[in-house]
């Protein structure tokens, strides 16, 4: 099986969610782009999920050091100033974009601070603010739509439906390695070669790991796994964001968000003897809290035995009416009804779910990993969100950063890989090496995959121990050791998935082993502190196959004028 | 079958039947049957994971998000188009591709079809400012462009809000008729332009002439869209005919649609008198008695058709009320519901017509009003505000116990009009009155004939292309005869089928007349010998 399918461009995008979806737009201005995706275009990642909304500061009463301190300080100070400053204070632009390009998002007239009609924004957890825009509760699959009415309109190049599975890279002649495209399979199973001058990499986050979470099926965290193994570093991937509110039952069901709007318009979170628990953990907030205090919040009450029968606690809002409910939430309304529950007259049953991944690839303010040539953006990058992300904050993050790496990466400059270099030659030798192992396999995809999910969900969940975290790592490596079998070559995709699944726990844990202390949605049960996130002693973990530990750094003034002087980027 | 476990508590086994199709090595789809584990309340995505995970890996079935969100997962359940991720699964189902091209087993090529949807096209950047924020600034260019610039208002919010539920799963392409025969683009491409058409941000000038080009009057209005779309999206009512408003103002109506309007202005009906033959309403009284005692009241709305047209069969829905007890008031001032107007975005004159409509059974002091005609019928429930109770004809016969005529022994089909089955709801009622009339009644799938939303005045070409699919059906059905209860469909079905097409009324006059005969007869043995 040799590539006989090879195809050069500028920048190759990989991933169309939100911010993959940016980065192609506006990559094209500045040469061909390919937009490369596992799923059908536009289809993939979880922007299209998303309900609640995308922070903004467009009130002339709200201001971005606003904005800015709320980030830093519901990221329990872990987040890189210098990139949190860039996504308040350029995320008003980027939403101005997508209303420029024909965003449908809800208006109001009356809200104090502006003049005649204005975007609607709505109070999410942990800001002092209302400040998220939204589209009733479908604002993801709003911007999707914007975003993908931009992609066609546009000179962009669409692969669908094409798994990547490796970057390649060059050795340049001083020695350092960059990034000169990738290579795929497509639906049958054959090898596909991309060459380009950037990788921009926008693959989502990686909740699959996990037996219980609101991921789509592509959020396997294949960008981590690749980007390791092309030798990029990783920052806090023990940083694991559980929202809250994910369904209890049906069994299948598990896990799928309930989106924090439910809170934000004014529901109660109560547990089987009918009290409002938030009371005990942040009475000031209560439901509103950040998402890492309820959602340990909850975690806490079913663990004591204040759940309810199903395993989870009651998210109410009855007493809202039945009008607001239908007006507000209706796709979750609608949901809910699906499932048999009338959220208009009885409660939801909810428990955490793994949601969110706050570590990844190290960039810097331009979207740059470690290595040369390649590019990230959105959820596969790590040090915006810190140790927990705000609710809202996500969609901002991918138009503000899927912006940066297209108009970065576009500036790059052009200069082809040569297909027969020796270097891509013995790459894809060792792709062909690996189809065999796995056409030769002998274990079963699902049940590696099984075993790995539920490792992962009971051993390195919200609450953890070194102790259970090794256990963890003894049993991803087990499964490591593991052939998953290919039936044929179209199953070799799934393969190559599932070790990149592998690959990720992994980092997940050791991170998690690296970090000695409870911080944001980290939580270290056999670590006592006497330090709050702010005074930590600690700052970012890191990755990579050239070295792993943990920085040393204080928490500094939140302040915006602070921003830009602590960033850990190198 | 996936032995090796127990089922254990929360657990069942499922039968499915899944089609499988790899173009490569097989000229047509196969149905596989397996049996596997799943947990209870499994959706049918998870029946699928089921099969893949534990029984063939091979399987190829197309998903992403779980919640109903990214449109990936639409495919047929017992022939219905459904997403597998929101449909709970049942014992015995039957999985197939969507129809559309099949790329493997239930995945179909919805890329291409995705690829040429519409867009939005931007004003320069110059005109559009950079602070969108605002949402109330507008302007117009002060560049070298002509384009014009301005947020949407609350309003046009909300008037694309619902238009923009869509998730591209393409449910409705693969149902809608038109497309499957003629030039059109599709339901959800025509969402997407009344989408765009109402977006002040939109600088496409031409986007109308455009639309028309993309067969915008191929569509019957039949509804299939919205029953197939698992936003219920109204695309026929919110999109097609509003797009044809549009394209009416820009002087793009059809020349047969310009006349039909035409004539509605001049004369209130939508078809000319035939010369030969009296209307319907001219020629009976305004307030006609039933035979025996009084178990109800409609006013009857004929329609254009039944008026001047096709007045035998609506004498034999006469015939069929009076007989079973009920008083019928046909108002002589009574014009066209507008129905041909609303289809082809000429709306202009529609408020009048209502008017007069709503006035003349208003004067009767009317409280039901029936419908004979399912387009009419559809138009006064769903585009009128009535003071009045509108009812089909067939919902007034099964309210009542109707008497039972003489069956007739021939195999019936049963045509459903669009604009009684989707555009009204009404199923079972017609077919438990052709139970009364054979104990041979056949189901077909329930298809458009093609003459709907001014296609067959309009387009006739196309019209016949989707009755062709029609008739392939009701050749397949093996009936001798099909009733229906539309005179659209009665005519437009009758030119597709060499089978004899008749309005469910006719059919039981034609029992009740057997009957009386067979009655008379038994009399006359009866009285014969007395006779002697």
């Amino acid at each position: 099986m040799l590539a006989d399918n090879v195809t050069d461009c500028h920048v190759l995008v990989v991933g169309s969610g939100g911010a993959g979806c940016r980065a192609a737009v506006e990559a094209a201005k500045y040469g061909d782009v390919i937009l490369l995706s596992r799923s059908v275009t536009g289809k993939g990642g979880c922007t299209t999920m998303a309900e609640g909304g995308y922070n903004a500061v467009l009130n002339p009463k709200d201001s971005c050091s606003s904005h800015f301190e709320d980030t830093i300080r519901g990221g329990a100070y872990l987040n890189d100033r210098e990139l949190v400053k860039i996504l308040v204070e350029e995320a008003p632009e980027r939403f101005a974009d997508l209303m420029n390009w024909g965003a449908v998002f809800d208006l109001s007239c009356d809200c104090d601070g502006f003049e005649g009609t204005h975007p609607a924004q709505r109070h999410f957890g942990g800001q002092k603010f209302n400040r998220t825009c939204y589209s009733g509760d479908r604002t993801g699959h709003e911007i999707m739509a914007t975003l993908m009415e931009k992609v066609r309109g546009g000179d962009i190049r669409i692969i669908q439906e094409v798994t990547v599975i490796d970057l390649l890279t060059e050795t340049l002649s001083g020695g350092e390695v960059r990034v000169c495209g990738a290579v795929g399979l497509d639906r049958d199973g054959n090898m596909i070669v991309l060459r380009c001058d950037a990788v921009v990499l926008a693959t989502g986050g990686t909740g699959q790991i996990y037996d219980v979470c609101t991921n789509c099926a592509t959020g396997n965290g294949q960008g981590y796994a690749m980007a390791y193994r092309a030798g990029a570093e990783l920052i806090d991937m023990e940083m694991v964001q559980f929202h809250p509110t994910g369904a209890v039952y049906p069994y299948d069901a598990r896990g799928r968000l309930i989106t924090e709007a439910v809170r934000g318009e004014g529901g109660y979170l109560k547990n089987s003897r009918g009290e409002r628990f938030m009371a005990k953990y942040d009475p000031e907030r209560m439901e509103l809290s950040t998402r890492d205090v309820v959602a340990r919040s909850i975690a806490t009450e079913i663990a004591e035995g204040r759940g309810t029968d199903k395993g989870g606690v009651y998210l109410d809002v009855t007493h809202l009416g039945a009008a607001v409910i239908e007006e507000r939430l209706p796709m979750m309304l609608a949901q809910l009804l699906n499932f048999g529950v009338d959220i208009r007259k009885e409660p939801m049953e909810v428990a955490p779910t793994a949601h969110h991944m706050m570590g990844g690839l190290r960039i810097t303010p331009e979207c740059r990993t470690t290595i040369k040539g390649l590019f990230a953006c959105g959820e596969v990058t790590g040090g915006i969100h810190g140790a927990n992300r705000l609710g809202g904050n996500s969609l901002a993050d991918t138009q503000v950063f899927g912006k940066r790496a297209g108009e970065f990466a576009g500036k790059s400059v052009m200069h082809r890989a040569l297909m027969n270099s020796p270097a891509i030659v013995g790459q894809l030798a060792a792709e062909e090496l690996r189809f065999n192992r796995f056409l030769n396999g002998s274990d079963s995809i699902a049940e590696i995959k099984e075993r790995l999910r539920k490792t992962m969900w009971e051993n390195v969940g919200i609450f953890r121990t070194a102790e259970e975290l090794e256990t963890a790592l003894a049993e991803i490596e087990e499964l490591s050791e593991m052939t998953p079998k290919a039936d044929s070559p179209a199953v070799l995709a799934e393969c190559c998935v599932l070790e990149d699944m592998l690959t990720v726990a992994a980092l997940v844990v050791r991170g998690a082993l690296l970090r000695e202390e409870s911080r944001g949605a980290h939580v270290r049960k056999d670590i006592v502190q006497d330090w709050t996130p702010e005074t930590s002693p600690y700052g970012h973990t890191y990755q990579s196959i050239y070295r792993e530990g943990i920085e040393k750094a204080g928490a500094e003034d939140i302040s915006a004028e602070g921003a830009g002087k602590g960033g850990n980027v190198q | 079958m996936s032995g090796k476990d127990k089922v254990k508590v929360g657990e069942k086994m499922l039968s499915v039947r899944i089609s499988r199709f790899n173009p490569a090595d097989q000229s047509a789809p196969k149905i596989k049957e397996y049996s596997v584990k799943v947990h209870e309340g499994a959706r049918v995505l998870d029946v699928l994971k089921a099969v893949r995970d534990t029984l063939d890996p091979t399987l190829l079935f197309r998903h992403c998000c779980g919640a109903g969100q990214c449109g990936s997962c639409a495919l047929k359940v017992n022939g219905e188009p459904r997403l597998a991720c929101m449909t709970e699964a049942a014992d015995g189902m039957l999985l197939e591709p969507l129809d559309l091209p099949v790329i493997r087993d239930l995945v179909t090529d919805i890329g291409k079809y995705l690829k040429e949807m519409p867009y939005l096209v931007p004003a320069c950047e110059e005109c559009a400012g950079s602070d969108g924020s605002d949402a109330s600034s507008s302007g117009s260019c002060s560049c070298a462009c002509s384009c014009s610039f301005a947020m949407p208002s609350k309003e046009e919010t909300a008037e694309m809000k619902p238009l923009r539920d869509c998730i591209e799963c393409l449910c409705c392409v693969s149902v809608c008729p038109a497309v499957k025969v003629t030039d059109f683009a599709g339901p959800t491409y025509m969402r997407q332009e009344m989408r765009l058409a109402l977006d002040p941000r939109d600088c496409d000038k031409d986007r109308i002439i455009g639309i028309t080009e993309k067969g915008l009057f191929n569509c019957t209005t039949c509804q299939a869209c919205v029953l197939a779309c698992p936003k219920s999206i109204k695309i026929p009512g919110k999109a097609i005919e509003k797009l044809r408003i549009l394209a009416n103002r820009e002087g793009l109506t059809l020349p047969r649609h310009k006349e039909v309007a035409g004539l509605v202005k001049t004369t209130g009906r939508s078809v000319q008198p035939l010369p030969d033959r009296k209307g319907l309403i001219e020629s009976i009284d305004e307030v006609l008695e039933p035979y025996g005692d009084v178990k109800g009241e409609v006013g009857f709305f004929t329609g254009c058709l039944y008026d001047l047209r096709m007045q035998s069969t609506a004498l034999d829905a006469i015939e069929v009320l009076r007989r079973n007890g009920i008083r019928i008031i046909t108002p002589k001032e009574q014009v066209c519901c507008g129905s041909p107007l609303i289809r082809t975005g000429q709306t202009a004159i529609v408020p009048e017509l209502m008017k007069k409509n709503i006035d003349c059974f208003v004067k009767h002091g009317i409280k039901t009003v029936m419908t004979v005609c399912a387009g009419c019928g559809s138009t006064l429930k769903n585009d009128y505000d009535t003071p009045f109770e509108v009812k089909d004809i067939n919902e007034i016969l099964t309210a009542i116990d109707i008497e039972k005529p003489e069956k007739i022994g021939l195999k019936i089909a049963y045509h459903d009009p669009c604009h009684l089955l989707r555009g009204q709801g009404i199923r079972e009622q017609p077919r438990r009155l052709l139970r009364l009339i054979t104990d041979d009644f056949v189901e077909m799938p329930s298809e458009c004939c093609g003459s709907g939303g001014g296609v067959k005045s309009g387009n006739p070409a196309e019209a016949e292309a989707i009755g062709k699919l029609r008739g392939e059906e009701i050749k397949e059905s093996g009936c001798d005869i099909v009733a229906t209860s539309c005179p659209f469909c009665e005519i437009h079905v009758g030119s597709v089928t060499d089978k004899p097409v008749r309005n469910i009324n006719t059919l039981l006059v034609e029992g009740y007349r057997k009957k009386d005969a067979k009655n008379a007869e038994n009399a006359s043995v009866k009285n014969a010998p007395q006779e002697q």
